[in-house]
């Protein structure tokens, strides 16, 4: 495809913050450009108060930019056509208390045309995939932080869109619902749907994105496939199991003599998220 | 997981994007209906119940002529403002809420237009106000009913005959009229006004209360609207007003509504008749409020900063 | 920035076409004599309870009626000044409501009067004080009139000023003269403002004009008071003999058929005054016919 999923070129934000005494101006995004290609999973990374959120909701039109522009597949960020396919989780989402999780959903999926029979079975079919079938009738105010960030997940989902943009989407889940995020946003991939979205875990970032940037203060400051950014050309990496100490020994021989260096040697510990789901899937821990 | 049939059908939806879509409207407006009646708004009508209802037992103690009139009076009363003040309230706290809780990002990150998005508030709104006026009518006419049947019983017993014939058949043929419910909907349509009126305001403003606070002041004002048109324009003419004070009734004619033209349920006990072309006026002057008072509305909200 | 100015540009522009049109229609409304409450001169220069009036918006009514009641605590503290105050600002918050105009001037003119009456020592000061509290009366119904141009029963009650406080019964006829005009008004007060007049001195002659076509118009009509007036002008007037109402009635009396309601009138007119032997020879007839027992028959009054 020739458009891309999403165009930033140049784009600026300065927020006037309404202080009593001065009107000091913030800067939370400068002169940023970037590209998504469409099927791209694209992570924008950085610290607190970098700009990824402020960016994220100027690309859906939310947030008016100081200057520059930003399109989605072509069609500039200000029309409200743009956003016919665009599915977008804001950080820390909430929604009407009064409704239930189902309600919601179909609530927002006529907010995108949808209505009828269509609309019933596709909020069903969401709940399933977000895991609160059992919460469907529920209202949405006594949900926990990690169901409000599933049924926000579900409510992007809600028109099929080609395009979603995900605020911090683990943010709160617990390690099941993160992994099972994961693993959506990686079937969601394969069917060529494109994702932008920026989250403060980097090893969960590293397993799914293609593409990533960096901001801080405001300016992208890397930019590029995740594979060259981080791969280490000249090293490759072993886990053994029961190897005995005379084959390590052996090992370390031969790799001097052929002229490498072992750079380092150590136990591998199971890793916490590993264990942890392990503890959880012996206790058939079902999730609300 | 996702078929590829709705994939198609959300394609097809997308590709038929019409710039104002009732659909989306009706969802927006059906929704805040929804929360406001989850909100249990309408408990506010349980206290106008229990105030109709206690008014006509306290005056069932007094006795006094014009009993009947008194209880439309106080009904009436109670109804403008009570669709006031709930148009007022439900209508301050919706913006703000969407805004505090960031639902607004979530509606407004679908296609829907911020201006959809403001007729639909108002839309739900006006459902609120069109059921509690429907209801707040029903136990106004129950009451109204059983006032008329004792003052017709009072008037039998107390008047001679052929007075009490005239009284009765006056009252038979004065008590639910056209006027009534002419007035009725006038009360509707203000609070619809009022309504409209606060959403315009939430649309710059940054708190609910500054919000209120103004509306009501606002309304207030517009009470006062026919004295300063009467400064100006009256037969005591600005000639005897100082200058300053007569720019000031101006711009209160000119940027306040005149609430006093919606109220004419003031004067709907005391039996006159109003013709159908004052209605016809009223609702056009109030038809043009709200329209306008939403597209500015909307003027201050689309550049907006959410 | 751009959408507000924007916006208040438009705001300004709906906000001078509507007042030009509110102002047309509150125009409008006034002539249909709706919008009760209006600045007239004497709230005008209080401005402050002009505007406090105007501000209770829908709860003008309501607010009236409260007031209204707590006058009868003051009635029943005899406070007829505190009464005049509260009636004072009943009727300028809801004029357009007669009870309140009517019911004003009757504890003006009749109760605080009667009041004086009964605890005012000093005859000269209690005439002057008792006439006070009847013109306070009578203002409360020509104001009352003024805002409700179409009402009989304010104009019925002043021509009962008039008359029963006032004793002055030209403008007492004039008054139910102008109450019989009006949509609604019972049958009394036509009669009233021709009886009345009959006692105006110097109008006699139109007076009995008047009571003539009454008695002419049916014998509905024929009504003690009816009889006594044009007896009277009668024999103020030097009216021919034959012209005299008592020979129509004993004709009437004459006709058979006729009796029931012939002798009413025959008995009327004997009350009243009437000396015809034709009158009491056919009322005797009559009881005679109609087998009236004597207990019941009409009794002469003694000769002067
Ligand atoms: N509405 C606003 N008004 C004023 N300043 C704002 C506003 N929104 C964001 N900012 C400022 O812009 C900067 C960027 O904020 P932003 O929310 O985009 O950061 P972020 O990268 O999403 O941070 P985090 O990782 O904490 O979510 C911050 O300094 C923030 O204070
Ligand atoms: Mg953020």
């Amino acid at each position: 495809m020739s458009t891309p999923a999403i165009t930033i070129e140049n784009l600026t934000k300065e927020f006037t913050n309404p202080s009593v005494f001065s009107r000091g101006k913030v800067t939370a995004v400068e002169n940023l450009s970037l590209t998504v290609e469409p099927g791209q999973v694209y992570g924008l990374l950085g610290p607190n108060g970098s700009g990824k959120s402020t960016t994220m909701k100027i690309v859906l039109g939310l947030v008016v930019p100081t200057s520059g522009r930003t399109c989605i597949f072509g069609r500039d960020s200000r029309d409200v056509e743009s956003r016919e396919a665009v599915g977008f989780l804001p950080e820390n989402p909430y929604f009407y208390k009064f409704l239930t999780g189902s309600e919601t959903l179909s609530f927002y999926g006529r907010l995108c045309g949808l209505g009828g029979k269509m609309l019933r079975d596709r909020s069903r079919e969401l709940l399933a995939l977000v895991g609160l079938e059992t919460a469907a009738d529920r209202r949405v105010g006594g949900y926990s932080k990690g169901m409000l960030q599933r049924i926000g997940l579900a409510q992007a989902l809600v028109q099929d869109p080609r395009l979603l943009v995900l605020d911090e989407p683990t943010a709160g889940v617990d390690p099941a619902g993160s992994h099972e995020i994961r693993d959506l946003i990686l079937r969601l991939k394969q069917r060529g749907i494109t994702v932008l979205l920026c989250s403060h875990l980097l090893s969960q970032v590293q397993e799914i994105c293609d593409r990533i940037g960096i901001m801080n203060h405001g300016q992208l400051v890397r930019e590029g496939a995740l594979d060259d950014l981080i791969s280490i050309e000249n090293q490759t990496e072993f886990v053994l199991e029961n190897a005995s100490p005379a084959l390590l020994a052996e090992l370390r021989e031969r790799a001097s003599a052929a002229g490498a260096r072992v750079v380092c040697e150590q136990k591998p510990q199971q890793n916490l998220e590993r264990y942890f789901l392990e503890v959880t899937a012996e206790q058939g821990g079902e999730k609300k | 997981m996702t078929s590829g049939n709705t994939r198609t059908a959300a394609a097809v939806h997308a590709s038929a994007h019409k710039l104002f879509s009732l659909r989306r409207t009706a969802a927006i407006a059906t929704n805040t209906f929804r929360d406001l009646v989850r909100q249990k708004v309408f408990y506010f009508m349980l206290v106008f119940g229990l105030i109709i209802i206690g008014v006509s037992l306290a005056l069932a103690s007094f006795s006094f002529q014009g009993q009947l009139q008194t209880v439309m009076d106080v009904c009436l009363g109670a109804m403008s403002v009570f669709t006031m003040l709930l148009a007022v309230l439900a209508t301050a706290m919706m913006l703000p809420k969407d805004m505090e809780d960031r639902t607004l990002y979530t509606i407004l990150a679908k296609p829907v237009s911020r201006f959809e998005y403001l007729v639909g508030k108002l839309a739900g709104v006006t459902m609120i106000l069109v059921v509690a006026t429907l209801l707040m009518t029903a136990a106004f006419f129950v009451v109204l009913h059983f006032w008329q049947g004792r003052e017709i019983e009072n008037l039998q017993l107390t008047e001679p005959a052929e007075r009490a014939a005239a009284a009765i058949s006056k009252i038979k043929a004065g008590t639910f009229t056209p006027t009534l419910l002419g007035g009725i909907g006038v009360i509707l349509l203000r609070s619809i006004v009022c309504a409209a009126l606060t959403l315009m305001l939430s649309c710059f403003a940054t708190s609910w209360l500054f919000t209120v606070i103004v509306s009501l002041m606002v309304i207030l004002a517009g009470h006062l609207v026919p004295i300063a048109r009467s400064v100006w324009q009256g037969p005591l003419g600005a000639a005897d007003a100082p200058f300053h004070i007569a720019i000031l009734m101006r711009l209160i004619t000119v940027f306040v509504p005149d609430m006093q033209l919606f109220n004419i349920v003031d004067d709907i006990a005391v039996g006159i008749s109003v013709d159908a072309g004052v209605f016809l006026h009223i609702a056009g002057l109030g038809a043009g409020y709200v329209l306008v008072y939403l597209l500015v509305g909307w003027l201050f909200f689309a550049w907006r900063e959410l | 920035m751009k959408g507000r100015i924007l916006g208040i540009l438009v705001l300004l522009v709906w906000g001078i076409a509507k007042s030009s049109f509110e102002a047309r229609l509150e125009q409008r409304m006034e002539n249909t004599r709706l919008g009760g409450f209006k600045l007239t001169a004497s709230l005008r220069q209080q401005a402050g309870q002009a505007g406090f009036i105007a501000a209770l918006g829908g709860l003008r009514a309501t607010v009236a009626d409260l007031l209204w009641i707590s006058a009868d605590s003051a009635w029943r503290k005899v406070q007829y000044g505190r009464m005049k105050l509260i009636f004072d600002t009943c009727t300028a918050m809801q004029p357009r409501r007669v009870l309140f105009w009517d019911i004003s001037a009757w504890h003006m003119a009749w109760n605080g009067a009667a009041h004086i009456a009964n605890h005012e020592p000093d005859p000269v000061a209690r005439a002057a004080k008792m006439r006070e509290f009847f013109l306070l009366g009578k203002d409360f119904l020509e104001r009352g009139i003024e805002s409700n141009p179409g009402s009989w029963e304010l104009h019925d009650r002043l021509g009962m000023l008039y008359h029963d406080k006032l004793k002055d019964s030209e403008n007492a006829s004039k008054s139910y003269e102008e109450a019989s005009k009006r949509p609604g008004a019972l049958e009394y007060t036509r009669r009233f403002a021709a009886y009345y007049l009959a006692e105006v001195p110097g109008r006699e002659r139109e007076a009995y004009a008047r009571l003539m076509a009454l008695f002419h118009e049916s014998e509905h009509e024929w009504l003690p008071t009816l009889f006594r007036h044009i007896q009277e002008l009668e024999a103020k007037l030097d009216i021919p003999d034959a012209e005299r109402i008592w020979h129509a009635v004993v004709k009437l009396a004459n006709t058979p058929g006729n009796e029931s309601s012939a002798y009413p009138g025959l008995v009327d007119l004997i009350k009243t005054g009437s000396r015809e032997p034709a009158v009491v020879e056919a009322a005797r007839a009559l009881e005679q016919k109609m087998d009236i027992p004597a207990a019941r028959r009409v009794k002469l009054p003694p000769h002067k």
